[in-house]
């Protein structure tokens, strides 16, 4: 009931997003917003993918990738090129070169994170995560003292490479992102049983005849793509992961991954989509879509909480 | 039938086993039994695959284990270990499928449906079939994690603490399994039991652990002796014969005073 509601939302909020106050101009409005609509999706899927598999992975509900360092990186990168190159490294760079570059160095980053911690084969996630916290608090504070030597005028540009933001995204980095996210998507959908098991802990996933660390090594691959894409589109998401895991969980009544990711997709689009048709509509522009998702998502979620835990 | 020749496994300089060598024979049931810290589930994990061992050979049919793709290990061998907080929202039905897993990869066919329903019924829990893991008790959580085990339709079984934390009936109940495995079903079953009462009445054949190396093993009669005990619990025994077996008494031997 709760899920077929979810579903219909989706297209009944993709339509309002792109033609609420459009005047249903096809040359300059619409085809904005598409870009902006692929943003979202692109982004969400994501959020939505990278989260799920990730807390199977760890066998916990309230990280996200996004704790293991990987937007730390991007936000120390991009703080070390506004440093170098000043205000202008954006069109030094290009768009494209930038979103190429930082997606380089994420996946860098979790490459050598794997390899550092996965030597002799352990698959020891407690390990990765203790590591990324620790990281992610040490690249944060390299961060801000980058910050402290830049002028005002690009520590705005920086405060607001901050935020999740879909206005930034160009078309081409859209189609590639999406042709990319696809693909992962693809490989994800063929290994939904196989992270069933996996959500059964290490040893009873060897015990029915899992390669525990291959598998491991293969979905930390996909999360790290996953987290690149969408951070070098829209930006850091923070614990928005959180938020769309849980609630996923909870509508699907299911730990079944063929339920669970496609329902996580749904809510974190529907989630970009709302929150980013009150900025457009309701606040024009003058609150950010990172707050506005997480006091929706932070709302339901602690309504949900409350509500589960009053039925027995 | 499985063999260890001269099993060590250390982490770091601390030996966990040492020079383990042994023959469990096929067919019957087989407790691990000793003090904490003996080896018994590191010997088990080893077994299993869990763990790497630091020296020495583990033979399957005379087949190297390490040489077994895992997937193929899977058919041949289950594994059990202990269910410590599982919340994963899941039916009965669900989690016993997954021990068709090394079989179908997870999509399921009429063959499989079989086996899931002969493993439900084997044990008793096919009126808990759609019944959600995280609403069921310890016992009945422990008995739908075995069914999945034994759905892996193994030669040999690897059960690490099964009645951990379980009352007294679903003990009986899990120990009676076991026996039925065994006795109907031909399988070869290798547990690790605290409970000494357990073992001396359920199992063939006892492998006491002490210190990480073979205290002493054989059947069962031969194994859980008053002075066999005593040397390897540090405790005294007194066992008690009854028409349907026996019971070990360590609680307070009324040779106990005389010993200490």
């Amino acid at each position: 009931m709760m899920r077929r509601a979810a579903w219909l939302l989706l297209p009944a909020l993709v339509l309002a997003f792109l033609l609420l106050g459009s005047g249903l101009d096809f040359n300059y409005v619409i085809p904005k917003r598409l870009v902006r609509l692929g943003a979202i999706v692109v982004a969400g899927v994501c959020i939505a993918l990278s989260s799920v598999i990730f807390q199977t992975l760890a066998g916990n509900r309230v990280l996200t990738p996004a704790i293991m360092g990987y937007e730390g990186i991007y936000l120390l990168f991009q703080a070390v090129l506004v440093l170098w190159l000043g205000t202008g490294s954006v069109a030094r760079l290009g768009a494209q070169g930038n979103a190429l570059l930082s997606m380089a160095l994420m996946l860098g980053y979790s490459w050598l994170l794997q390899r550092w911690l996965l030597r002799e084969g352990r698959g020891d996630v407690y390990r990765l995560l203790l590591l990324g916290l620790v990281l992610t608090m040490v690249l944060g504070t390299f961060t801000q003292f980058i910050q402290l030597k830049t002028s005002p005028g690009e520590f705005s540009i920086l405060q607001s490479l901050g935020y999740t933001s879909f206005n930034r995204a160009q078309p081409a980095q859209v189609l590639y992102s999406g042709l990319l996210v696809a693909a992962v998507a693809v490989l994800v959908a063929r290994g939904t049983r196989v992270l069933d098991v996996l959500a059964l802990g290490r040893d009873q996933a060897i015990a029915l005849g899992l390669d525990h660390g291959r598998c491991l090594r293969l979905q930390m691959a996909l999360i790290a793509v996953l987290v690149a894409v969408s951070t070098s589109l829209v930006g850091p998401t923070a614990f928005m992961g959180v938020f769309v895991a849980n609630i996923a969980y909870a509508l699907a009544r299911s730990a079944r991954h063929q339920v669970t990711l496609p329902l996580a997709c749904a809510v974190a689009i529907g989630m970009f989509l709302l929150a980013q048709l009150l900025v457009e509509h309701l606040f024009n522009y003058r609150t950010s879509v990172s707050i506005l998702v997480n006091l929706v998502c932070g709302a339901y979620f602690l309504a949900l909480m409350v509500r589960t835990r009053g039925t027995p | 039938m499985i063999t260890l020749e001269h099993l060590h496994k250390a982490y770091g300089d601390k030996t966990v086993l040492e020079d383990v060598s042994l023959a469990f024979p096929a067919g019957q049931v087989t407790s691990l039994i000793g003090p904490n810290g003996a080896g018994k589930s590191t010997l088990l994990m080893c077994m299993a695959r869990l763990l790497p061992a630091s020296r020495g050979r583990i033979l399957l049919d005379g087949q190297d284990i390490g040489r077994i793709a895992i997937a193929d290990y899977a058919r041949r061998v289950a594994t059990l270990r202990q269910v410590l907080d599982f919340n994963l929202r899941l039916t009965v039905e669900d989690l016993v499928a997954f021990g068709r897993f090394p079989y179908s990869r997870g999509l399921l066919t009429a063959d499989d449906h079989q086996v899931i329903d002969e493993s439900l019924d084997f044990l008793g829990l096919q009126a808990l079939r759609r019944a959600y893991l995280d609403e069921l008790s310890g016992g009945q959580r422990q008995m739908a994690f075995l069914a999945m085990t034994i759905a892996q339709r193994t030669d040999l079984l690897l059960l690490d603490e099964p009645l951990n934390n379980l009352d007294m009936k679903h003990a009986v109940q899990i120990m009676q399994a076991i026996r039925r495995l065994c006795d109907e079903q031909g399988r070869t079953v290798i547990l690790v039991v605290h409970d000494i009462n357990f073992a001396a009445n359920y199992s063939d054949h006892v492998v006491a652990m002490k210190q990480g190396a073979v205290h002493s093993h054989g059947p069962v009669a031969e194994v859980v002796t008053e002075a066999n005990l005593r040397a390897l619990f540090g405790l005294a025994f007194e066992i008690l014969p009854s028409a349907q077996g026996f019971v070990c008494n360590y609680f307070n031997p009324s040779l106990s005073r005389e010993l200490v």
